[in-house]
């Protein structure tokens, strides 16, 4: 299987060219201060800002054009690097690039271009506005990519559902030693426990009822510690299961601190069963229980926040995540894993939902993008010992009308409706603050945030 | 006995045949491909060579790709293996050297590359001289530069120029002789070349440009030059650089069409079925106009190498030719230039240069109904890559036409990031 | 001496007096499970918390799990039995009504876990006090209930209840029930088992060998049957017809346990259904639970007088011993059902209901009349079974009560 490579990506539209990058790289590779010597290159264009910067191409020209052989992808890495000793500098690798990514260093009249810094960029957390991010998802295609999916091929979910994606890359992470429980509802629903005589898994997998998912976990994993073997107990549950009927069971597993990775997976309301109101429907949604008629216009009460009562329980691990941002998930799954192996785990996934949001199926990522971009959704972590942190800034939001507007649920919103949502949003972004400024240690930086991380450290699953 | 097979036949070393290696790799991983080469070496590139010569590379540095990357890729390499002679109803090439023989191919590209020309003065061939084409001609060049105190160049192209700077450095007297009326005419327009001129004239060299080579004889040491205009030069080193053409004589009752090279279309094919050609012994179409033209630069060959190949393999993602544009640096004394595009100004072109005495930086672009055909530098850096682009999107740069002549490389991103980031 | 210990040595067994609720609590320490949840709820409470002693003490090596309501008390033990664990339980009335939803799903899993139902009468109107209402409501629910008499016969079946369950034959949940205030707080004499000897008696547990949530395993646990779409509710038929047997088996599998325990510890009890002084008797009184001792005074007096009467105790109600019980009635001329709750559908008490049926299979018509008392934890006196007798006998004679007969009426 061929290789993902990290990479540097640029948001135009966040950057004011104030330089920073540059200076960065000029300090990090000429010792200076001279920008034109960076290797990342901000320049201002008519429209706003433009970036020109080694892309690390999978099919290199500027490689395919070097006469001197000193330049080479490495294998590794995907970095192309430059060999100084190799090089002639004849130049000719930067007419092979058509994105001037390897450009001359009058000051030394040779080239230079962006190693990355070997992966961990100075640039990308020099920039203050978040402009560049150091995209490390391609770990996840290379790593992930080698472990067994442990759902049988075919499982049926709604087209364009990402529900299907978070179930196999969790199911891949947290490995074959593994007992899966999925409540009633679109997890089970396309076919994760079996049907017609057919298992949906490789690993053993149930359907409890609704109602007791935690406490049969709860029960699995306890005999498996008595027996002395090292089992996950790993629920995939959805949010009504989570924060309705499933409520009691939840909280008192959590409270018990029993060895579970409690997953659930928020689509915001009965989905499966036909797209009704549940605890975490948000304010003005409509559902098929909570229509728009003359009388109302959706539901009248804001969302149960469910993830901050799991961390009102101190729950060794408590997340929130969203499968717009993998990368971010799978640092906070791997997290998990790790804390459901002392107490319980809690992370909660945001899943937009195609059929039931009313959205064009091709849009799930975008939908679930735009979600967290306004603060409708907010990211973070927690644990007792370092308290709650966020995983990305929400300092700079969209207005929240970005994300009502890529949906039908939210189209018949008054703009008294809308005020309400904005209002909420705000609200919540200062709770959570809050309690964020309130928490003690600073949490170790995430790569999601533009640090490098060290994915891995903990065994990786058999496979 | 049978006949040995092999599915992918690439015929050459250098960068038109390992682009095709690889797109062929890239799409079939197992179908059996053999690379059979006259040159004794590993693959490395007549661009590099100067830098042999100048000692600044060696021969064991510049090697493109070991003898790993074929072994790991399942991929016979024949070195010391020239083509003598194809015939492709049969699908057979015939190879010579000890080890050589018939062999049967489904898909053969030819990639053979060019030779010297050596031009016919009355005497050649009495006369010691050198030339720069291979790995063993720079390193023969390497040894004699050391001991040369006049040396002599026929020929003001990027070879000839090359050599003649490195043997102004190492100590020798050196004289280039160039028949056009300016150095590296197709690549530079008189004022770049004044440019280059003066800096060779500065360390110590003679530019006898307008001049041909009429005789030449032995002389103790060396050769003794006669010019057209009866100047008489002696030289204990000549090195004939007049410029390359492909040696084609295997073509001889193949059916292959040729020009001055071998003819191709936009995905490098021949006229003939399952034959293939790319790089310097190909003639393929100007993307300026609908001639076909050599256009023997690396880039190029790189281009054409890998067109060629993703089209023996099948590759689905083969995108045509867009047609050749020249594309050259070039690196003196310490100072750049480059050339993108037809150094030819085509009829009601609009060109544009500007000149900074102080700094040396020159620059000349010329348009064509508003959009680029060429732009050359020397001594200012700009993105040759992007440069490229524009003109082969044929980008209309009439709105910043301004700008960016007086900033090439800010205004070239600027558009790279609006047009194809 | 301690009054708890009356005798004691390291070959006999010990004999100690104590309540149902920590009899129970012992045998459950004998029987070794590898988990027990709780929840408190009266009158059980006692119970779970001598279990949850014998665990701090040491005595017991189990993990005990204080879940957060009756629930998940049953899903926790659903969780530990498919993963191998042999389980136990215990709970009553408004518990027992808040753990329905698992408690179906248990026999239908086939989980042979077994839990003590210290009886207690159906809320509302509110009571605290014993009554069979709670497991009676939940009789057809596919588990094994068996009723006690005696404080020595909940230790003793109380063991025999996990034997009863894991039987691979049955696989199926037992709840012994236990009379709410009178077996659960009554003390007696009882005799302790030795734990090798139930050790030897209980043999290798094995109780995932047909269901289990075991990546050495893997399996899907109680996926989606056909019904209407897909393959057609044959998997479904199936899976029930074979609940439906087990249950069957159970009546063999109960009466093999019981002759086993007697000769391992020199007790026996009529496994599904005790007749006593039915040798030539002309009305029967049918009673379960703790109500037959007073019951049996009353028959003794009534024998010294003169009725031809006697007693049939239904001790497994579910699966409802048919052929036992046709068997026993041999040639009575009428009975007189007492029960501790009400059949409300049928305006009678529920093990009336269930003799109905029975009879049908006796082919011939045997007048029967329904007894409700003892509810709300009221006392069954010698009296009220004597007034039980008199109608009985009344109705042996042609007069015929035209509903259920409430001895605590005017209590």
């Amino acid at each position: 299987m061929g290789r993902a490579y990290n990479t540097i990506a640029f948001d135009a539209a966040k950057c004011d060219g104030c330089g920073d990058c540059m200076r960065a790289c000029a300090r990090a590779k000429t010792g200076g201060e001279d920008v034109a010597r960076s290797r990342i290159q901000i320049a201002a264009g008519s429209t706003g800002f433009e970036l020109a910067l080694c892309r690390q191409c999978g099919d290199p020209r500027c490689v395919a054009v070097c006469p001197a052989g000193a330049l080479a992808k490495d294998g590794q890495s995907g970095i192309i690097g430059w060999d100084a000793g190799k090089c002639v500098d004849c130049l000719l690798c930067t007419l092979g690039c058509a994105y001037a990514g390897i450009a001359l260093d009058e000051a030394t009249g040779r080239v230079a271009k962006c190693d990355t810094c070997e992966g961990s960029p100075a640039c990308v957390p020099a920039c203050p506005h978040g402009a560049l991010k150091h995209h490390t998802t391609a770990r996840i295609y290379n790593e992930v990519g080698d472990w067994e999916d442990l759902f049988a091929p075919g499982l049926a979910g709604c087209q364009g559902c990402n529900t299907e994606l978070l179930m196999r890359h969790t199911l891949r992470r947290v490995g074959p030693d593994t007992v899966l429980a999925t409540p009633p509802g679109c997890v089970p629903g396309m076919g994760s426990v079996g049907y017609n005589g057919m298992a949906g898994t490789k690993v053993p997998v149930f359907h409890p009822l609704l109602t007791n998912t935690a406490a049969m976990l709860a029960g699995v994993k306890r005999q498996f510690n008595r027996a002395g073997r090292k089992v996950t107990a790993l629920a995939i549950a959805g949010d009504g299961g989570a924060s309705d009927a499933g409520f009691q069971s939840l909280s008192g597993a959590a409270e018990r601190g029993e060895q579970i990775l409690f997953m659930v997976v928020d689509n915001e309301g009965y989905m499966n069963t036909g797209m009704q109101r549940s605890s975490a429907t948000p304010y003005g949604a409509w559902t098929s229980t909570t229509p728009v008629g003359r009388e109302s216009k959706g539901k009248t009460q804001d969302a149960k926040n469910l993830p901050l009562l799991m961390v009102n329980h101190r729950c060794a691990y408590v997340a929130t995540a969203s499968t717009a941002y993998m990368d971010d998930l799978y640092d906070k799954l791997d997290r998990a894993i790790v804390a459901a192996e002392t107490g319980f785990a809690y992370l909660h996934v945001y899943s937009p939902c195609t059929t039931g949001w009313r959205f064009p199926t091709d849009q799930n990522m975008e939908v679930a993008r735009k979600a967290v971009e306004t603060n409708f959704v907010m990211l973070w972590e927690y644990t007792p010992e370092q308290g709650l942190h966020l995983s990305r800034s929400v300092d700079d939001p969209l207005p929240v009308t970005d994300y009502l507007k890529v949906m039908g649920r939210f189209r018949h919103l008054s703009p008294e409706q809308v005020q309400h949502i904005q209002a909420k949003v705000e609200e919540n972004r200062a709770f959570v603050q809050q309690i964020s400024q309130q928490s003690q240690a600073p949490r170790e930086p995430s790569r999601f945030a533009g640090h490098g991380g060290d994915y891995g450290k903990g065994d990786a699953p058999r496979s | 006995m049978t006949m040995r097979q092999t599915r992918y036949l690439v015929v050459g070393s250098s960068h038109a045949a390992i682009e095709a290696v690889s797109a062929i790799r890239m799409h079939d991983a197992e179908g059996s491909l053999t690379v059979a080469t006259r040159d004794r070496h590993l693959p490395y590139s007549p661009t590099v060579l100067p830098y042999v010569v100048s000692g600044r590379s060696s021969s064991a540095q510049v090697l493109l790709r070991d003898a790993a990357y074929f072994a790991e890729r399942n991929i016979d390499y024949r070195q010391g293996q020239a083509l003598v002679a194809v015939r492709p109803t049969e699908h057979v090439a015939q190879l010579d050297g000890a080890a050589g023989g018939e062999l049967r191919y489904e898909k053969l590209l030819l990639a053979t590359g060019a030779s010297p020309i050596v031009p016919p003065i009355p005497g050649i061939e009495k006369v010691e001289y050198h030339v720069l084409r291979t790995l063993d001609d720079a390193v023969g060049l390497n040894r004699a530069i050391g001991t040369a105190r006049r040396a002599v160049v026929l020929g003001a192209g990027l070879v000839g120029m090359h050599a003649a700077e490195n043997l102004a450095k190492a100590g020798a007297n050196v004289t280039i002789v160039e028949m056009a009326d300016q150095l590296c005419a197709g690549y530079f327009d008189r004022t770049a070349a004044t440019l280059i001129e003066k800096a060779f004239t500065d360390h110590g060299a003679t530019i006898r440009t307008g001049r041909r080579v009429v005789g030449l004889a032995p002389s103790g040491h060396g050769a003794i030059l006669t010019l057209d205009n009866g100047d008489s030069l002696e030289a204990d080193l000549l090195l004939v650089a007049t410029g390359v053409r492909p040696e084609l004589g295997y073509l001889a009752n193949s059916g292959i069409l040729a020009d001055k090279g071998i003819l191709v279309d936009d995905s490098m094919q021949t006229n003939v079925a399952d034959v293939w050609a790319a790089g310097d012994c190909a003639q393929a179409r100007s993307f300026y106009s609908d001639a076909k033209v050599m256009n023997a630069i690396l880039p190029d060959a790189a281009e054409q190498g890998r067109i060629a190949g993703m089209a023996m393999a099948g590759d689905p993602g083969l995108r045509r030719y867009p047609g050749g544009v020249p594309l050259n640096t070039y690196h003196f004394f310490g100072r750049h230039a480059i050339s993108v595009g037809n150094s030819r100004q085509p009829e009601h072109a609009q060109v544009e240069t500007r000149f900074d005495e102080k700094t040396g930086r020159y620059l000349r672009a010329c348009f064509l109904d508003g959009r680029l055909v060429c732009i050359h530098g020397v001594n200012e850096f700009f993105d040759g890559g992007v440069m490229a682009q524009l003109i082969l999107r044929r980008v209309d740069l009439d709105p910043v036409r301004e700008r960016f002549v007086a900033k090439p490389m800010v205004v070239g991103r600027e558009l790279m990031s609006q047009l194809w980031r | 001496m301690s009054t708890a210990t009356l005798e004691r040595s390291a070959t006999k067994p010990r004999y100690i007096v104590c309540e149902g609720n920590e009899a129970a609590a012992l045998a459950v320490a004998l029987a070794r499970p590898d988990m027990v949840s709780v929840y408190p709820i009266t009158p059980q409470s006692s119970l779970v918390e001598h279990v949850a002693k014998l665990v701090a003490d040491g005595r017991l090596d189990a993990d005990i799990v204080d879940a957060e309501g009756e629930h998940s008390v049953l899903s926790v033990l659903q969780g530990a039995s498919l993963a191998g664990g042999r389980t136990y339980t215990a709970t009553c009335g408004p518990g027992l009504a808040f753990m329905f939803e698992p408690y179906f799903r248990t026999s239908g899993m086939r989980l042979p876990i077994v839990m003590t139902i210290v009886t207690r009468d159906g809320i509302t109107p509110q009571s605290v006090w014993g009554g069979h209402q709670d497991a009676m409501t939940v009789r057809e629910v596919g588990w094994i209930q068996i009723y006690c008499e005696s404080v020595q016969e909940v230790l003793d079946t109380t063991i025999m209840a996990f034997k009863i369950a894991e039987h691979h034959d049955v696989m199926l949940p037992v709840n012994i029930c236990v009379d709410g205030n009178y077996l659960s707080y009554g003390s007696a004499r009882v005799e302790v088992p030795e734990q090798a000897a139930v050790d030897a008696f209980m043999g290798v547990k094995n109780v995932n060998w047909h269901a289990a949530l075991d990546p050495l395993r893997p399996m899907g646990v109680d996926p989606l049957t056909g019904g209407a779409g897909g393959k057609g509710p044959s998997a479904f038929v199936r899976y029930r017809k074979g609940q439906c047997q087990g249950m069957q088996n159970a009546l063999r599998v109960i009466t093999e346990v019981h002759e086993e325990y007697a000769r391992c510890f020199g007790r026996s009890y009529a496994p599904l259904v005790e007749q006593y002084r039915m040798e030539d008797a002309a009305i029967a009184l049918m009673t379960i639970g703790s109500m037959t001792g007073a019951a049996k005074d009353a028959v003794d007096e009534a024998r010294q007088a003169g009725t031809r009467v006697g007693i049939i105790k239904i001790k497994t109600f579910s699966p409802f011993p048919i052929d036992a019980l046709v068997a026993a009635l041999g040639k009575v001329e009428a009975i007189g059902v007492v029960d501790r709750s009400v059949a409300f559908r049928w305006n009678c008490g529920p093990m009336y209901q269930e003799t109905l049926g029975a009879l049908y299979r006796l082919g011939r018509h045997v007048p029967a009349a329904s007894f409700i008392g003892g509810l709300a934890g009221a006392d069954m006196t010698v009296e009220h079974f004597h007034r039980v007798i008199r109608d009985t006998e009344a109705l042996r004679h042609g007069r015929l009560s035209a509903g259920p007969i409430w001895l605590n009426e005017n209590d």
